[in-house]
This record gives C-alpha cells, structure tokens and sequence, in this order.
C-alpha cells in the first residue's frame, strides 16, 4: 500500500503542471526522465492493482509473456518521434502518454519481471541494448528534425543520452554475467 | 523422461540441414569458379546472386551444424531447453526461405557482407524489397542463435555460478582446484556465448541500421561505424564455428582413446585470451582502410598474430598427446575428426599472414583470403562437423561405414587442400577476388577449383548420404530413455 501512496505521488508530481512542462520543454528530459518515471510510478502502483485485479493477472498473464509485449509495444509506440510530437499538441495523446505508460508499461512490467524466464529476461534487455543503440544513431545522425517540437540539437543530445543508456545496459549485463551468482540462482 | 531418439532428433535435424545447405552450397562454389575459369557463361549478375547466397549459407549452415555440437555435448553439463533449440531451428528455416526468395527472386546481391551503402545503392540491380528480404532474413536467423546462445549461457551460470567461472576463472586465480576445473565443453561453450552474444547483438543493430537505409536513404551512417559494426557481428559470428566444432574434437578424442583431455590453468588462460582477442580482432579486416585510428590497425594486427596461438597450439598439443600410444582404433569419424587439428592449424597461417599490415595491403582483396578461409572453415570447421555426424551415426545406431565412406575421406581431404591451394595460388598471381569476370591469365587456377570442387562435392554428398541411411536406421534402434550424463 505505502508503494501504492509512492505511485500515485510520483504521479501526481509529474502531472502538475510546471514540472510537466519543464520536462518537456527538453526532448532529452521529456524521454529519458519523464517517460521512465511514469513507467515507475505504474510499477509502484502495481502491488494493489494485483492484489484487486488477481484472477485477471491469472488469466491474462500467467507467464509473463503477454505482459512484457504489451511493455515492449508500448515504450516502442513512445519512441517514435511522431508519437512524442503529437503528445505536446494534442492533449487526448498527451492524456495517453500519462495512462498507457503507469497502467499499460509500468504494472505489466512488475507483474510479468517475476513471471519470466531468466532467457526471456536476458532476451528482453539484449533486445533493449540493440533497440537503444539504433536509437542513439538515428538521433545523432537524423538529417532532419524528427521532432516539430524540438531543434536538430536536441535530439542529438537525445541520441547522446541514449548512448549512455545503451553502454550502461551493456556493463550492468557483463557484471551480471561475471558475478558469482551461485547462490542467487534457484 | 524422453527417450534419446526423442531428444536427440533436434541435433540430428541441426545436423542433417547443415549438411544439406553445405552440398547446395558446394555446386553454388563450382559453379563460380568454373565461370571465372572461362568454361561456363554465368551472367556477372547471376554470379553476384550466387556469391551472395554462397557465403550467407555456408557460414549459416556451418554455424547452425555447429550448434547442434554445441548442444549435444553441452547437455552433458547442463540443462539445456529443448524448446528454444526448436525455435532456433524454426527460425533458421524462415530466415533461409527468405535470404533465397530475397536472392533469387529479386536479385539481391551485396554478398553476405552486405557492407553499407551496397543495400541501398544497387545501381537498380535489386529493389527494395529483395534487400529487405535479405536483411530481416538474417536478422530473423539471427534472433534464433541469440536466443540459442542466451540460454545456453543461462544454463551455464545456473550450474556454475557465472560465466567467469564457466572460464575457469577461480581455477585460474588459484581458488579452485585443477581437478575441480569445468570440463574443456563448458568452457569453449563460454568462450562462444559471450563472443556470440556480442556479435549477434551488434548485428541486430547493424541490420536495421542498413534497413532503415534502405527504406529511407537520407537516414545515412557513417561508413566507417557500419563497417567496423559489420565485421564486429560476421567476423565474430563465423569465427565461432571453429570454437564450437572443436567441442567434438575435445570430447570424440576422449571417447576413442578412453582417456582424460586435461583442463589445466594454461588451458583455460589460452581460452581466456582467444575470447578477448575473438572480440577484437575483427579489426584484420579493415586494415585497408587508412581512416581508421591506428592503434586500431595494430591491434588487429598484433592480436590477430596473438589469437593464432592460445587455443590452437593447447588444442593443437592436446590432441597429438592424447592419441599418443592410445591405441585409438581409427575409423572415418575420427580421422575426420583429427585432421580437423591439420585444417585448423594449417588453414590459420595464411590468415596470420594476411593479417601483417603491409602483406594486407597487397593481397587482402585477392584470392588469397579465400585460399585462407576455405583451408581454415572445410578442412577444420567442417571437417569436425561431418567427424560428429559420422561420431553421432555410430553411437546412435549399428551403421556400419564401408568403402564409400573411406573413399569420401581421402577425396575430401585431398580436394579441399587443392581448392584452397588454387585459391592461395591465385593469390599470389594477384587474382581479385569477388570477381565475376577473370583474364585469361586468372583462368587456370580458378579453372583447377572448379574441377577438383566436383570431388568435394562427391566427398560431401557421400557424408550426408551415410547420416541420411542412419537417420532411417535409427528409427528402429536407439532404445531407452533419456539419461542427462548419456547424451543431450
């Protein structure tokens, strides 16, 4: 319940208005700060929805797999550039933004991380590393403005940004990899 | 409980379509070298379509056989899901039919290096849509050896603790015992996950990157970035074949001489090192590109001449001492087997040669490259391929192998040391390679290839024909259930 509180804090912080609109005045905070944080304060919230939506999480997600594709398609869906723009001018996108990415990414992710197979985990974040990566050179090197909303330079420090996450994903797995994990295994 | 023919049918399928897009592949081969040869018309387009399908489908099939390996002999370590083994092979298939429909149909011809801008700067010679075809083709195959390759390494860190210690690493520092080290199985299994998981990676994002070219070419990349990119995942990728076929090498050998491979600490330190140098030494192939930083240059260089050594020479030493006075009753699995450690060791040196900076500049786009990787991926690669299916065919079965067989040994041995003798040749007489077209004066060894290729091809069909008889044998034998020490 206190993470429930934490959730709905969390995102109640990034609706008002002066701290939604000076995350996205910056293309790199709008997807790398605020797009993240709605998907936490969703899994924050995840433990009740859980708790009240039991036989549905059953039903519906009894591996996991469901549940991280729905992940998987909707923080794709939020970096296409199109969808972001659009999030800035319409307000029915930018009322999606703030429901699909706490209720459709951030509780399915909670709900199927410990569903999962290790293989499906590693699969996911190496899946995560190239799509990062991709991202970073077609930011860095776009020869337009994907963005109506934001400069050519924004979105290269974007690109930036999103090298840094990439090169972090790939030190977090090798020292995952070359720990001694014997006694975490099951 | 499932029974041994249950289980192992999934390696035998690994194994029977490698075989099979190995022979394929061959005529493909003749075809080329008999054109350059000046005896056979093969438009320069067709040629292209056929180098394209040649090396994407050698490689691919070769590495997928060689997966196969991998699994059976690691299931003898470790749990293994048969599942993602089916999936990897559904995979394969799909990625195939479309890398063939995307060649042959529309005319997609970049070869397999697909070396950005070529994909999307074809001069009209192929559309879109064959080199989208191509390139999700790959990227499906791809996406099936990762995930092959993720569970194995799953595997491994559940029973070992983690990947350092699949290396050996803990025998290495001195905290563990010599006795206590992984067997040579897991930690060449390792040495290939983390090395694939790499490549793959990086391939995945080398391929959209060339997708997204050729759907939109005002996205472009910088050449340089997609080529060290490409040669990061292909090199990686084919090198890997070696690294899995030798697990037949390591465990055949202990089965026919009934004695131990001993993994000791300067066993375990030489694949240690040919890891590092694996994922680095790609750079051999960019040394024509003097745009590169130069420590890049020398360190392909120096660290190709380095990972000639390590696992070769321990390899190499290790299998001459444990068929010392063994007494090992040699049969055509075997000796395919042992002339894998020739194949290897001779087919390294013209690479280690081609790899010295100023010897690159000169011969690095000759024949002498595929005078290198023919020696180095038939004599030794698939050399243990066919051994384990001979290996495999006697442990499952009561096939018996007969003068065919013998007569396939030696012609396979002697027509592949000729083929990749033609192609050194040509080499040193200065013989461009990739070319459709040759000068007379190119003819004769290209000519020379072709002819003895057609005994290769006879060699090979008659190692496919013996595992097909012993696939139709076994339906009758193989009794029993599955024992995880017994087999994978």
């Amino acid at each position: 319940m206190r993470n429930f509180l934490y959730g709905m804090i969390l995102l109640a912080f990034l609706i008002i208005p002066p701290v939604r609109n000076t995350l996205e005045s910056i293309m790199i905070t709008h997807m790398l700060v605020q797009i993240p944080l709605l998907i936490v304060s969703g899994w924050l919230m995840a433990d009740v929805f859980q708790e009240r939506f039991k036989a549905f999480f059953t039903k519906w997600n009894e591996n996991g797999i469901a549940g991280i594709l729905l992940v998987i398609f909707i923080t794709a869906y939020w970096m296409i550039p199109l969808n972001i723009d659009r999030s800035l001018e319409m307000w029915s996108m930018e009322l999606f933004k703030f429901g699909s990415l706490p209720l459709l990414a951030g509780i399915p992710l909670r709900d199927s991380w410990k569903k999962i197979s290790s293989l499906v985990k590693s699969f996911i974040i190496f899946n995560y590393i190239s799509m990062f990566g991709l991202l970073a050179w077609i930011y860095i090197e776009a020869p337009v403005r994907v963005c109506n909303s934001y400069l050519e330079s924004d979105q290269e420090i974007l690109g930036w940004g999103f090298l840094v996450i990439t090169v972090s994903l790939i030190l977090y797995m090798l020292q995952n990899v070359f720990a001694d994990q014997s006694e975490a295994s099951p | 409980m499932e029974s041994v023919k249950s289980r192992n049918n999934v390696v035998v399928s690994y194994l029977i379509a490698g075989g099979l897009i190995i022979l394929v592949m061959i005529i493909f081969g003749i075809l080329m070298l008999l054109s350059q040869g000046g005896v056979l018309d093969l438009q320069p387009a067709a040629f292209y379509q056929i180098l394209t399908i040649h090396g994407t489908g050698m490689v691919g099939a070769s590495a997928f056989a060689a997966a196969g390996i991998m699994a059976y002999f690691l299931s003898k370590y470790v749990d293994l899901s048969k599942n993602v083994l089916m999936t990897n092979l559904v995979f394969f298939l799909i990625g195939v039919v479309m890398v063939i429909i995307g060649v042959f149909s529309f005319e997609y011809a970049s070869s397999w290096t697909f070396l950005y801008p070529l994909p999307q700067l074809s001069a009209n010679a192929w559309g879109t849509i064959g080199a989208l075809l191509y390139l999700f083709g790959m990227l499906i195959l791809g996406v099936g050896f990762l995930l092959f390759y993720l569970d194995a390494g799953r595997a491994i860190i559940k029973n070992y603790g983690s990947l350092a210690k699949g290396l050996g690493w803990d025998v290495i520092s001195g905290k563990k015992a010599e006795a206590d080290a992984p067997s040579s199985t897991v930690v060449a299994s390792t040495m290939v996950v983390i090395i694939n998981v790499t490549a793959l990676t990086v391939g995945a994002a080398v391929l959209i990157m060339n997708a997204i070219n050729v759907i939109n070419p005002a996205f472009t990349v910088d050449p340089l970035l997609a080529k060290n990119l490409t040669y990061a995942f292909g090199h990686i990728f084919a090198n890997s074949i070696i690294y899995m076929g030798v697990i037949a090498v390591y465990e055949v050998l202990q089965q026919y001489t009934k004695r131990t491979w001993a993994v000791n600490k300067v066993f375990l330190i030489a694949w240690t090192m040919s890891t590092v140098f694996t994922l680095l030494i790609y750079t051999h192939h960019l040394l024509m590109d003097s745009v590169m930083p130069t420590w890049m240059l020398i360190m392909g260089q120096a660290l190709s001449h380095a990972n000639g050594l390590p696992v070769l020479v321990v390899t190499a030493y290790g299998a001459l001492m444990i068929v010392y006075k063994s007494g090992i009753k040699w049969d055509v699995g075997s000796g395919l087997i042992f002339m894998s450690m020739f194949g290897w060791v001779a087919g390294v040196v013209p690479a280690i040669v081609d790899a010295t900076i100023v010897v690159n500049q000169v011969m690095h786009n000759t024949k002498w490259v595929p005078g290198h990787f023919h020696m180095y991926m038939a004599l030794g690669a698939c050399a243990m391929i066919f051994g384990f299916m001979y290996y495999l065919a006697k442990q499952d079965s009561s096939i018996k192998t007969n003068a065919a067989d013998k007569f396939a040994f030696v012609g396979y041995a002697v027509s592949i040391a000729a083929l990749s003798g033609s192609f050194l040749v040509s080499g040193v007489l200065s013989t461009p390679r990739r070319w459709a077209t040759h000068i007379p004066e190119w003819m004769g060894p290209a000519l020379f290839g072709g002819v003895i290729g057609v005994l290769a091809f006879i060699s090979v069909a008659i190692f496919v024909i013996h595992f097909i008889r012993f696939i139709r044998i076994r339906s009758k034998t193989v009794p029993g259930t599955y024992k995880k020490e017994q087999l994978a």
